[in-house]
Parts: structure tokens; C-alpha cells; sequence
């Protein structure tokens, strides 16, 4: 459990946190999501003491985090984050001992991790020798090894090949089922929909969104109506209660408030086309971010 | 989990890491091959060995054998050679088999420059042959000749700057401090680089998410300490093995007692430098700044280099005192002062309290630093940014306007990826003054200690620390903050 309380983060007239307060719950994972430059890698450093807060703090059940309990906390940075000539398995030991295990325990733990992760051949290279997505699996040991509670993560899924994100994405999972807090930051909102109980808006240093995903999505008033035809393009024009989105290609996505007579909607679309499939849905997670951003 | 066993594992690392690499065993093995060349080669080339005489034209009978006996007295062996014809000889002299020709027993040929010492030996063999051929044309007894003509023992003594120390000893303490200086300065900037590659590829965010800054530095620091100590054993080892397989060097000033003052000393300058190298890596942002970060610190070095340098000839004046005092040229200059026996015995131990108050004042300004700047992107920090941000991260907004000066310097970096804008104009008036202090200062050593030299160093030096300092502290790279 990772509670941020009203942390404010100022940077001469620049205000990075302004009075931010989420949590990250145990056993799941929480997407963090914002623009560029919103406060997402000053709130996650925030957690490691990295960034001092002028207000607020940060709180692990309960209690505000103490210099210790860090130690044994799981931080990935954006950018690499380890030494490109030290041999990867030295390397992971070396950052267990900083947490504090005995060199022999570290030693057992990396080996089995490199194992799982399928770099136990590879534990005797030089890091710079490995592939990116290879050097981004290493940053994820060096981020679990001190068996920590809370696992913070900024853009572990950047510059990934699909197969190395789907890999990340079933360790993370794995990860929380165990009981561990994971907070990640991302900008690919497909997969944080996917992978994600939990997500946390930030932007311009104010956290806009904040919850369950799935609460989030049947909060908003809108609804969408994806449809499905065979044919030409008919014309959407004059459709009561409901705004088309997008159309073309054989597809059509219109806006309708909660609410709205779904049968009439489908019997009016009906008449103008070969439907082949209809679904009403809450918008997708890139549309929320979308609308909190831009508000 | 204590930040002193974190500090101690930070160290380990150090050790390992640069232990185990090519570049650090390859060093080694060159020193040790290098210092061995140095100490043997004087030994194995010393001047002496054989010289080739020729003789022609007429000769008093005894000439070979007095030449031979005065080389011998000379310390060099004597090869007589005798030629026909003046030519032959000379062209001999010319091909470079003989080192002189005798022609005559009149003149001595050479091919160059005529070499003074076998000069000496020739013409004086020839004086004692004629003087005793005339004595016996003259009627006197071949004995009461040899009396008269037996050579009065002459010693020379090199009484160098210092009573019981020879120039010699005063080149070995150069050379020791010399030694000082580079070990001081290679295993500070090996702290600068280390800091800086570290901030460079952000293995520092991870380390300080788990470890206090201070164990990170400090643990740096000794880590790269211990490996110098030991890289200096091993080029010591090397060197005593040489001196007592290949000869004796004898120099009263380089002692036991003098050897652990130097590495005392070592150990001292080396914490007092390196804690300010450790400060100045935080500032720079790419390792390409390693060199322009370094400055203060290698102009203070070099300063307190030369101060000490100049020492060595008056260990004993105040001003020698003053230096070996102050905690910044202690390092260089007091080693020296002892090895030439200029000190009472508390003058080492008062410097080095100093020196240890001076370290524990530091590593609370370098922590300082270090702890603002290491986790700053952007382009590289001010001293004074970094002296004044009270937080451990980035202030700023994306660009600051640069200061709309006059005349301001734009310096485009390698990569192009940040530009900063170093001003100096509006410092200019400090500067001038600053100039003028050290102007002032370097004029009262000169007319203090009676000595030019020692007031241009003192005032040069003073002028080109605060000019460094003033720009450190002064550049405003318009910070950007990461996030």
C-alpha cells in the first residue's frame, strides 16, 4: 500500500506535484499515466527520497516511508539505471547487498531470477552485451531483488519488442498477485487498459484521475456504440441522440449518453445499413485520459 | 542496515571493478616495468666503462702505462691503441673507434667535443711521464721523483640547500613529491570520472533510492583510495627490489621514517582532493565535462605543486613553514620538508590536524554539493546552484532566459543537446579585484621572502584559483529539470 497525501513539489516557479494524493494498492498493478513532463517521474522519485517534497508525504501502510523500508523498495528508472561494463550477475548481487541480504542469500536470489528470465547464460557479461530488451529484464531483477512490497517503475515498457512487453507485462502481473504494490508509469494506454486494475492521471502536477479503472469507466456519462457493416458508407447524418465519432472501413463508433434507448439507436442504424455487429461500451481508457488531460 | 556497511559495499565494488579491469592491470605492470627501468638504467649506463686511446708520433716510453694508471685512479679502463701515421689515427677518431688521439704526446685529437674527465686523465699522465723524464735528465733519483710528484688526495662535498642533505637528496625529494602530486591527481580524477559516469548513466538514482549520498562518496572515495594505496605497494615493492639488486643508492633523505610520513601524507592529500573532485563530478552532466569540471581543483594542485617545488631549495624559511602549514599544499610540500630534515617533530603532526580539520570541513561542503547536483539533468550546474538548492533535485522551468549582459560567451557543447551560456561580464569587477588582490599578495612574498620567483607563483597562483572558482560558481546553465 502506497498512499501519496497532498504532496506538493515546487521547482523554483514551476510547481511539479500540486498537492497529490492516490494510492497504490497492494496486490495490483496501477498504470501512471500523464503527459510529458506532467510529474510522473518527480512523484515516483518522490517515493525514494530522491525528490524532497516542500508538503505532504508519502506513506507505505500507513506509516511515512523511512530510509529502510526504501532500501528494500523496488525503484526502475527511465533510463538505464546500472553500470554498462559490470558483469550482469555481479552487478544484481552488488544491488542486493545495498538492500541489505547477506552476499550468499543475493547471490541464490539473482541466480534463480536469471534462470526464470532466461539469462542464466548470460550472467558472466558485461551488461553493455546485451540486447535492450535483455538489459531492460536485468533493470527489472535489480528492481526486485530486495523481495520488495512496492515496485516502482517508470516506463518499463519503453523501447520493448512485442514479445519482450508481453513477457514484462505476465511478470508484473505475477508480480502483484503476490501481494506486491506495483506503480508503473506508461504511455501506452492500450496496454495499461490490458494490464491494469488500477490507474492514476497526473497532468500539469495535479492528479485529474485517480481509481479503479473499470469504476472510471462506468462513472463517465458517455457511452459508445461500436458497429460493425457490410457495404458502402451510409450516411450517419441525422442520427437522434447519438454523434458520430468515426466511420469508414466498414466500422462506425458513435457517442451516446448513458441512458440512451439503445433499441431505437440500433433499429434507426439498422435502416441505413447490413449491420454485422453492435456493442455498447463505456470509452476506452484512451479516451478518459484523453478528456482528463485536455480538461 | 547502516550507511557505513553501505559505504563499505560501495567501496568493495570500487575495488572489484576497477581491480579486475585490463586498463588498471596494464598500468600497473608498465609502472612497475617503468620504475624498474628508471632505477636500474643510471646504474647500468653509469659513465666510465672503456675508453679508446690512440697514440702516434713520438711518445716518452711511459706514457701507456702512466695513462692507464691515472684511468684507473679515474674510474675508467684505459685501451692504448698505436698508430702508424697521424692520419690513420685521426681517421680512426673520426670513425668513432677512438675516443681521443694522442699525437706526439702534444695534442689530443677528438671527434666532437673534447670529454673533460679523459682530458684530465690524458694530460695529466703526460705531465708526470715528462716531469719525470726531465727529473732523471736532470740527475734526480727516480724515488725522490715519485715523492715529489705523489698526487695530493682532493675530495669535493656538494653541500646542497640543507646541512646533512645532498643535491641528490634533493632530487629524490623532488622526485617524491613529483610522485605525491601524480598519485594524488590521477586517484582524484579516477573519484571525478567515477562520479560522473555514475551520474551519467543514472546508476546513481538507483543507488541513492537505497543508500545515503554521503556513503555513496564516501564509499567511492575510499574504495578508489584503497586500490591507489595498494597500486603504490606494489610500484614500491618493484622499486626496492631494483635499488638493492641492481645497486646502491645512497641518499640520507629518503628514510623509513620520511617513506610513512610521504604515504601519511598521501593519504591526507589524496582525502582532501578527492572529497573536492567527488563535489566538482556531481556538477558535470556527460562525462565529456569530466575535464572543465576539474579545474579548481587541478589549479589548486598544480599551485600548491609548484609552491612546494620551490620550497625543497629553502626548506627551513617561514614561508616553506606557511606552506607545509596550510592544508591545501601540506600534502605536496610537507613530505618534503621532513625528508630534508627542516622539521621540528610536532611541525607534522600540527599540519596534519590541520589537514584533518580542513577534510572534515570539506566532506560537509562536498556532501553538500554532491547531494544537490548528482541528481540534476540538463546541462551542466553552477556551484552555486548547487550550493544553494536546498532540495535534492532540479529547479527550473525548461530555459531560462540567459542574463541579457552586454557581451556574453555562447559555448555550444559536443552533441548539441544543451548550450550554456557562461557570463562573465557581470563578474568582471570581482575579477578585477580578485586580479588585483593577487597582484598585492604575490608582491608582498616577493618583497617578504626576498625571492621573485616565490611572489609570481604566489600571486599567479592566487589569480588563477579564484578565476576558477569565480567561473564555476557562476555559470548559469539554464537549468531543466527532469521529470
Amino acid at each position: 500500500m502506497l498512499e501519496f497525501d497532498g504532496a506538493v513539489k515546487r521547482f523554483g516557479p514551476l510547481v511539479a506535484l500540486d498537492r497529490c494524493t492516490f494510492t497504490a494498492r497492494p496486490g495490483r498493478l496501477t498504470g501512471f499515466l500523464g503527459p510529458n513532463g506532467a510529474g510522473k517521474t518527480t512523484a515516483m522519485r518522490a517515493v525514494f527520497g530522491l525528490v524532497e517534497l516542500d508538503a505532504g508525504t508519502v506513506r507505505c501502510h500507513g506509516v511515512p516511508v523511512s530510509a529502510a523500508e526504501r532500501a528494500r523498495f523496488g525503484y526502475m528508472p527511465e533510463e538505464r539505471g546500472l553500470y554498462p561494463r559490470m558483469r550482469v550477475r555481479d552487478q544484481l548481487v552488488y544491488l542486493g547487498q545495498l538492500c541489505g541480504r547477506g552476499a550468499k542469500e543475493a547471490g541464490r536470489s539473482v541466480d534463480g531470477w536469471l534462470e526464470r528470465l532466461g539469462l542464466a547464460s548470460r550472467a558472466a557479461d558485461r551488461l553493455d552485451a546485451l540486447s535492450h530488451g535483455n538489459q531492460q529484464r536485468v533493470q527489472l531483477i535489480a528492481a526486485l531483488i530486495g523481495e520488495p512490497d512496492v515496485l516502482v517503475l517508470d516506463e518499463p515498457f519503453a523501447g520493448l519488442d512485442p514479445i519482450a512487453m508481453d513477457a514484462m507485462s505476465a511478470l508484473l502481473s505475477d508480480v502483484a498477485t503476490r501481494g506486491v504494490t506495483v506503480l508503473f508509469s506508461s504511455h501506452q494506454l492500450d496496454l495499461v487498459e490490458d494490464l491494469c486494475q488500477d490507474v492514476v492521471i497526473i497532468d500539469h502536477g495535479r492528479i485529474v484521475l485517480a481509481g479503479e479503472l473499470d469504476e472510471l469507466r462506468a462513472k463517465v456519462p458517455q457511452r459508445f456504440v461500436d458497429i460493425r457493416y457490410r457495404g458502402p458508407t451510409p450516411d450517419w447524418s441525422g442520427l437522434a441522440r447519438v454523434e458520430l465519432v468515426e466511420s469508414g472501413n466498414g466500422q462506425a463508433r458513435l457517442r451516446a449518453d448513458r441512458g440512451t434507448d439503445l433499441g431505437a439507436v440500433l433499429a434507426r442504424v439498422q435502416d441505413r445499413a447490413d449491420i454485422v455487429s453492435f456493442a455498447y461500451q463505456p470509452p476506452t481508457l484512451s479516451e478518459l485520459f484523453r478528456g482528463a488531460v485536455a480538461a | 542496515m547502516t550507511g557505513v556497511r553501505q559505504g563499505w559495499l560501495v567501496a568493495r565494488r570500487e575495488i572489484r571493478e576497477r581491480g579486475r579491469s585490463r586498463a588498471f592491470r596494464v598500468s600497473i605492470a608498465l609502472m612497475v616495468v617503468a620504475v624498474a627501468a628508471i632505477l636500474a638504467l643510471p646504474a647500468l649506463l653509469r659513465p666510465g666503462g672503456t675508453k679508446d686511446i690512440g697514440l702516434t708520433g713520438p711518445a716518452p716510453p711511459g706514457l701507456p702505462a702512466a695513462i692507464q694508471a691515472q684511468a684507473h685512479a679515474a674510474g675508467t679502463t684505459a685501451r692504448i691503441h698505436r698508430y702508424a701515421s697521424l692520419t690513420g689515427g685521426e681517421q680512426a677518431v673520426r670513425q668513432g673507434h677512438l675516443d681521443v688521439l694522442v699525437a706526439g704526446a702534444r695534442q689530443l685529437e677528438w671527434k666532437g667535443q673534447a670529454d673533460e674527465q679523459l682530458k684530465a686523465v690524458v694530460t695529466s699522465a703526460i705531465q708526470r711521464v715528462t716531469v719525470r723524464d726531465r727529473a732523471a735528465a736532470a740527475g734526480i733519483p727516480p724515488d725522490a721523483v715519485a715523492a715529489l710528484i705523489a698526487p695530493v688526495p682532493v675530495t669535493s662535498v656538494e653541500l646542497g640547500s640543507a646541512a646533512g642533505r645532498s643535491p641528490a637528496d634533493e632530487l629524490a625529494v623532488t622526485v617524491m613529491t613529483g610522485v605525491l602530486l601524480l598519485c594524488i591527481s590521477v586517484f582524484g580524477q579516477m573519484v571525478l570520472t567515477g562520479v560522473l559516469e555514475e551520474k551519467a548513466s543514472r546508476v546513481v538514482e538507483v543507488l541513492l533510492a537505497r543508500v545515503p549520498a554521503r556513503a555513496v562518496l564516501a564509499g567511492k572515495i575510499a574504495g578508489i583510495g584503497l586500490l591507489g594505496l595498494a597500486q603504490i605497494a606494489v610500484i614500491a615493492l618493484a622499486a626496492l627490489v631494483t635499488v638493492t639488486t641492481v645497486g646502491s643508492i645512497h641518499l640520507p633523505a629518503v628514510r623509513s621514517g620520511v617513506l610513512a610520513w610521504a604515504l601519511v601524507w598521501f593519504v591526507l592529500g589524496y582525502a582532501l582532493y578527492a572529497t573536492m573532485y567527488g563535489a566538482l563530478g556531481s556538477l558535470g552532466s556527460r562525462t565529456e565535462d569530466a575535464q572543465s569540471v576539474a579545474g579548481p581543483a587541478t589549479v589548486v594542485l598544480l599551485v600548491a605543486y609548484f609552491a612546494s617545488f620551490f620550497m625543497i631549495a629553502q626548506p627551513a624559511s617561514a614561508a616553506a613553514q606557511a606552506v607545509s602549514y596550510f592544508p591545501l599544499t601540506a600534502p605536496l610540500a610537507m613530505p618534503g620538508r621532513i625528508a630534508m630534515g627542516a622539521t621540528a617533530w610536532w611541525e607534522p603532526v600540527f599540519a596534519a590536524m590541520l589537514a584533518l580539520a580542513a577534510i572534515i570541513g570539506l566532506v560537509l561542503l562536498a556532501g553538500r554539493i554532491y547531494t544537490n547536483a548528482i541528481l540534476h539533468s540538463g546541462p551542466r550546474l553552477s556551484l552555486k546552484d548547487a550550493w544553494r538548492s536546498t532540495t535534492t533535485s532540479s529547479p527550473g522551468p525548461a530555459q531560462a532566459k540567459p542574463p541579457e549582459t552586454f557581451r556574453h560567451r555562447v559555448r555550444t557543447r559536443a552533441g548539441g543537446r544543451g548550450m550554456a551560456t557562461t557570463d562573465l561580464a557581470s563578474h568582471r569587477v570581482l575579477i578585477t579585484v580578485l586580479t588585483g588582490i593577487g597582484i598585492a599578495l604575490g608582491a608582498t612574498v616577493a618583497v617578504l621572502t626576498s625571492d621573485v620567483i616565490l611572489g609570481v607563483i604566489a600571486g599567479a597562483g592566487f589569480i588563477a584559483v579564484a578565476i576558477q572558482m569565480v567561473k564555476l560558481w557562476a555559470r548559469p546553465g539554464p537549468p531543466v529539470a527532469h521529470r
